[in-house]
């Protein structure tokens, strides 16, 4: 993510005479450093010079690379997490729900 | 080493098991990261103010209320253990392996997945570890108040809400979102609690009456009800126990003094050496380890609140327990406990101008404590975290960039030069910043306010070359 905006960052601030030849290859650096990344991992590096260059905004950063394990998509993270919303507030409901009648039966 | 080797090879068998995120495999709109991040937030803050399902009571001294800043955690809801198994267990992984105790090779593919799952493996450990301990220590009441099966309940509760802040982290920094979440939550804590303190409608009712709670409503409500206007305006001015105006004042002029202070850089020019013509710049701003000290020391110190709170309670009676700290319940904040003597005295800000001149030494112990801790832990941090001068060298190396003016070999000199006495001014600035903050009296803490302008200024940086790329690549 950090990878298109490093090299438009570079390009935007070149002081090149021919602007029609660089900016083309800009983009194409760009475009191969996203596809570099993703197929090989080894461009972290580059990658960390624009975060760190950029006030060090990398310092809680901890997953950023692939990991074996049980994939799952972003979409599937925020259904899960509404999901569990709706289960505290079904737990709460069930509960009330419960005490009343155990409190009704039992009756004084 | 080769044990080291062993430690981390040992979460292999548990990888499969942890849940990942998928990278993105396309290039995320911004829009689409946008909405990410607020549904993310959205998912957060519902969290934090649901309460937790089968909990008897909160009420009693809160023993981690001096940590809930740094780990956006709120008492008695899901979000109970808020950030904290992240960043535990991320801090401890970057010590082990910044100290070399687990060796990692950041160069081999398999190691990084490997201290990736261990990180994340540890963090559900803590969540599961943090929930049990809570409910068994009976901060919701004793186990047998609540029943195995609710205790059992409040367990799962904490641990799933856990495990769904890794993921909604991770979600944010595989690229689908702006940011990370961890400063994203934070951040969002801080701002909810001043915007509450400013506004909160919330009448309290003290010695002279009903006043509101929020500083700006009971300076309205003071205006309108009093007869007498300059008294009402001294009034909301300068109460004590309740935030008044000059707390809202000092923290604006706080936020207003930080963003300024995070101009400050010395740019270096750097020239690309296969691409022709092709100038850029390293900027090393004068805040280079950003808000890293602040967290590092606010985590030391709030874990030294918890230990001596502990013990104090235990053996008051002991001269060592004593130099720790000595505790006093709050008459303000109900039932909260405050430091009154020994080391966490002394580390503690001054409650306000009075008391700063009441004890001077107080004061001073506190301003040398805060700057020569916020310095050390910047200076270390550069060198833990990877962003010390030889490495940034090696990065420019590796990125074909070289100074115009100076030899392959001069690189790592020339940033050595700047790197570690920006790292360590900019730590002692960020600490007396929040000694300044703490001094005015800045609503939160110190440390709270500086967290929150730091990393909203991130995101400002973030959100304008995200709009900048985005920008670049429809004009091609």
């Amino acid at each position: 993510m950090a990878r298109g905006s490093s090299q438009s960052q570079n390009t935007a601030s070149s002081t090149t005479t021919r602007p029609g030849v660089m900016a083309p290859r800009g983009s194409a650096a760009a475009t191969a450093g996203m596809r570099r990344r993703r197929v090989t991992g080894g461009a972290a590096a580059t990658s960390e010079l624009t975060t760190v260059g950029s006030g060090s905004s990398n310092m809680l950063r901890f997953y950023t690379d692939d990991a074996p394990g049980l994939k799952i998509s972003p979409t599937v993270v925020l259904v899960m997490s509404f999901c569990f919303i709706a289960f505290v507030v079904a737990l709460h409901a069930f509960g009330k729900i419960y005490r009343a009648k155990a409190g009704a039966g039992a009756g004084p | 080493m080769g044990g080291g080797f062993r430690v981390l090879h040992l979460v292999r068998p548990f990888l499969s098991f942890l849940p990942e995120v998928q990278s993105a495999d396309r290039k995320i709109p911004f829009r689409e990261k946008v909405i990410c991040t607020v549904v993310s937030l959205f998912i957060f803050l519902v969290c934090s103010q649901l309460p937790l399902y089968g909990i008897h009571s909160t009420t009693g001294a809160d023993p981690f209320y001096w940590m809930r800043v740094i780990l956006a955690s709120n008492r008695g809801t899901v979000m109970e253990l808020g950030i904290t198994p992240i960043v535990t267990s991320g801090l401890v992984m970057q010590l082990l392996a910044g100290s070399k105790i687990i060796e990692v090779d950041n160069s081999v593919r398999e190691d990084r997945a490997l201290l990736n799952g261990a990180q994340k493996l540890l963090g559900i450990l803590i969540a599961v570890g943090e929930a049990v301990a809570y409910v068994l220590s009976g901060m919701y009441g004793s186990v047998s108040q609540l029943g195995v099966g609710n205790a059992i309940l409040i367990i799962i509760q904490l641990c799933f809400a856990g495990i769904i802040v890794i993921c909604l982290d991770e979600l944010l920094q595989k690229g689908y979102g702006l940011g990370s979440g961890i400063s994203l939550f934070i951040a969002t804590n801080i701002c909810e609690n001043i915007i509450w303190k400013a506004f909160s409608p919330t009448t309290i009712n003290s010695g002279r009456g009903a006043e509101f709670e929020g500083a700006v409503i009971a300076m309205f409500h003071l205006l309108i009800t009093r007869t007498d206007k300059v008294r009402a305006l001294r009034e909301a001015f300068y109460r004590q126990n309740l935030p008044n105006v000059t707390n809202l004042l000092a923290t604006v002029l706080i936020f207003l003094i930080v963003i300024y202070f995070q101009g400050f850089r010395v740019v270096l020019p750097v020239r690309s050496k296969n691409a022709r013509g092709q100038q850029g710049s390293y900027p090393i701003k004068l805040f280079y380890t950003s808000n890293m000290p602040i967290i590092l020391q606010s985590a030391l110190v709030s874990n030294l609140y918890f230990i001596s709170q502990l013990l104090y309670r235990k053996y008051s009676g002991n001269f060592f327990v004593n130099l720790l700290g000595k505790w006093k319940e709050s008459e303000y904040s109900g039932g909260q406990f405050i430091p009154v003597g020994g080391l966490a005295y002394y580390v503690t800000a001054p409650a306000s101008l009075a008391d700063m001149a009441a004890n001077p030494f107080h004061a001073l112990f506190y301003l040398v404590f805060m700057l020569s801790a916020c310095a050390l832990f910047s200076k270390t941090w550069i060198e833990v975290s990877g962003s010390s001068a030889k490495d940034v060298a090696k990065q420019l190396k590796e990125q074909q960039m070289v100074m115009p003016g100076h030899r392959d070999s001069n690189l790592q000199k020339e940033l050595n030069r700047y790197i570690p006495t920006a790292a360590a001014f900019g730590g002692m600035c960020i600490g007396a910043l929040t000694v300044l903050a703490d001094f005015m009296g800045a609503i939160g803490s110190g440390t709270g306010i500086l967290l929150a302008v730091t990393i909203i200024y991130q995101y400002f940086e973030t959100f304008e070359k995200e709009r900048a790329s985005e920008l670049g690549f429809f004009g091609l």
